[in-house]
C-alpha cells in the first residue's frame, strides 16, 4: 500500500478493478456487444445483398430490354418483307387479270365475227335459194310458158353466179 | 480531505468508497449497454438502438485508426468497455457526493466504534497509525460548532483513485505485451528489449503515464469541486463553470485512454511499426 493522505494506491482495490473490469468485459460481451455487432453485420449483409440483388435486376432488365429490341426489330424487318411481297403479288395478280381479260376479250371477238361471217353466208345462200325460187316464179310467170325447171334452174343458177359476184 | 473505510484481507488493503464506486460504475455500464440493446432490429434502427450503434461506430472508428482493419474488430468490445467505464467513472463524481459526519458527543456519550476507528485509520505502520489516530481524535472530539468531525466519504469517482487507473492500464498493457508474444515470441523479445529506450518506454513510462494522466485529470477535478464547495456561496459560479468543464474533460480522457490503449495494442498486433 503507497499511502500519500488522501491519495492511497492499494493492492486490493487494484485487484478488485482488474477482476470487476474483467467480469464487466465479458458481460459487456455476452450480452450487448455480441448482439450488436451481429445485428450490425447482419444488416450490413443485407445491405449488401440488397444492392447486389438490385444491380442484377437492373442487368437482367437490360437484357431482357435489349432482347426485346431484337425481336422487335427483326418483327419490323419481318412484317415489311410480308407486305413488299404481298404487294409484289397482288401487281402480278392483277397484271394476270388485266391480260387475261383483254385475251378473253380479243377471243370473244373473234368469236363474234366468224360467227357474224357464217350468219352472213348462211343469209346469202337462203337469199340466193329464195331468189333461185322467186326468179324461176317471176320467170314462168312472165313468160308464162311452161319450162323444164331443171333447165331453168342451171341457166338461173348461172345468171345468178353472176349477180352474186356482184351482190 | 475526507476519511474513507479501509479494510485489510489477505494482506491487501481495501477502500470501501472505491469498491462501492467501481461496482457502482461497472453497474451503471452494464445496464447501459444491456438497456440499449434490448429488441434489436436489423430494420431501421430506433432508441436505444441508434445509441447503441453509435457508440460502437465511434470506438470502432477510434480501434480501425491505429490497429490493421482486419484485426481492429476484434479489440472493439475491449475499446468499447474502456470507453463506457472510464467515461462513466469520470462523470459519477461530478453528479453526486455522499459524505457522512461524525462527532463524539460528550453530553450523550456516543463513541465512534473502535472498528470503524481502526478501519478509518489503516496505515503500513504503527508511525503513520498513531498520528492518523492523533489527527482522528482531535476532529472527533472538537468543540467547535464550526467543525465538521471528521467526515467520512462514501462516493467519489473511482478513477480519481490510482489503484482504479493503475488497474485499468495493467489489464491494457499486460493484454498488448500478452498479444505481442503470441504474434512473434522472437519479435516481442527483440522489439522490447534490444533496445535501452524500449525497456524504458514498455515498462517505466507507458505504466506510468498511462494510468496517472487519467488519475490526475479526475483528481485534480475532484479535489477543485471539493474546495469551491468547501468556499460556499462564492464558489457557486465558479463550481457551475468548472464541473460543465469536468464533463468535457472526463469525455476526453475516457477517449485518450481508449485511444492509448488502442495504439499500444497495435504496436504489439500491427506487421508494421
Amino acid at each position: 500500500m503507497l499511502d500519500f493522505g488522501a491519495v492511497s494506491l492499494n493492492l486490493g482495490d487494484l485487484l478488485t478493478q482488474v477482476i470487476v473490469f474483467l467480469v464487466l468485459l465479458l458481460v459487456v460481451r455476452k450480452l450487448a456487444m455480441g448482439p450488436i455487432v451481429g445485428i450490425m453485420e447482419k444488416r450490413r449483409q443485407h445491405i449488401e445483398s440488397q444492392i447486389s440483388s438490385a444491380e442484377k435486376s437492373r442487368q437482367e432488365a437490360e437484357a431482357l430490354l435489349a432482347e426485346q429490341r431484337r425481336v422487335l426489330d427483326e418483327a419490323r424487318v419481318e412484317a415489311k418483307a410480308i407486305i413488299d411481297r404481298a404487294t409484289k403479288q397482288a401487281a402480278d395478280e392483277s397484271a394476270k387479270l388485266v391480260a387475261d381479260a383483254q385475251a378473253a376479250t380479243e377471243r370473244m371477238k373473234a368469236d363474234a365475227s366468224k360467227e357474224l361471217a357464217r350468219e352472213v353466208e348462211k343469209a346469202k345462200a337462203e337469199l340466193r335459194d329464195q331468189m333461185t325460187g322467186l326468179s324461176v316464179l317471176l320467170a314462168s310467170k312472165i313468160i308464162e310458158k311452161e319450162l323444164d325447171e331443171a333447165a331453168q334452174k342451171a341457166t338461173v343458177d348461172k345468171f345468178l353466179a353472176q349477180v352474186g359476184d356482184r351482190l | 480531505m475526507h476519511y474513507s473505510l479501509r479494510f485489510e484481507w489477505l494482506g491487501m488493503v481495501f477502500d470501501v468508497s472505491t469498491i462501492i464506486a467501481i461496482l457502482v460504475s461497472s453497474l451503471v455500464v452494464l445496464l447501459l449497454c444491456v438497456g440499449l440493446t434490448r429488441n434489436l432490429t436489423t430494420a431501421a434502427p430506433r432508441g436505444g438502438q441508434n445509441v447503441m450503434e453509435w457508440i460502437v461506430d465511434f470506438v470502432t472508428g477510434i480501434t480501425k485508426s491505429y490497429i490493421e482493419p482486419k484485426k481492429a474488430a476484434h479489440f472493439v468490445t475491449l475499446a468499447l468497455t474502456l470507453f463506457l467505464y472510464i467515461f462513466i467513472s469520470n462523470q459519477l463524481g461530478l453528479v453526486f457526493n455522499v459524505n457522512t459526519s461524525h462527532h463524539n458527543d460528550p453530553n450523550t456519550g456516543q463513541q465512534m466504534s473502535q472498528t470503524v476507528v481502526d478501519a478509518l485509520t489503516l496505515a503500513s505502520d504503527d508511525e503513520a497509525k498513531k498520528q492518523k489516530l492523533e489527527k482522528l481524535n482531535e476532529e472527533l472530539n472538537a468543540t467547535d460548532p464550526h467543525s465538521h468531525g471528521v467526515v467520512i466519504g462514501w462516493w467519489k469517482s473511482p478513477t480519481a483513485t490510482p489503484s482504479v487507473t493503475f488497474a485499468l492500464a495493467f489489464v491494457v498493457l499486460l493484454y498488448a505485451h500478452y498479444l505481442g508474444m503470441k504474434k512473434s515470441f522472437g519479435g516481442w523479445l527483440k522489439h522490447t528489449f534490444l533496445n535501452p529506450i524500449h525497456i524504458l518506454e514498455e515498462f517505466i513510462i507507458k505504466p506510468l503515464t498511462l494510468p496517472l494522466r487519467l488519475f490526475g485529470n479526475i483528481f485534480a477535478g475532484e479535489v477543485l469541486i471539493a474546495f469551491l464547495l468547501s468556499v460556499g456561496i462564492f464558489g457557486s459560479i465558479p463550481l457551475f463553470l468548472w464541473l460543465g468543464y469536468s464533463v468535457f474533460v472526463g469525455s476526453v480522457q475516457a477517449f485518450i485512454f481508449t485511444t492509448l490503449a488502442m495504439v499500444y495494442i497495435s504496436q504489439q498486433v500491427n506487421d508494421q511499426h
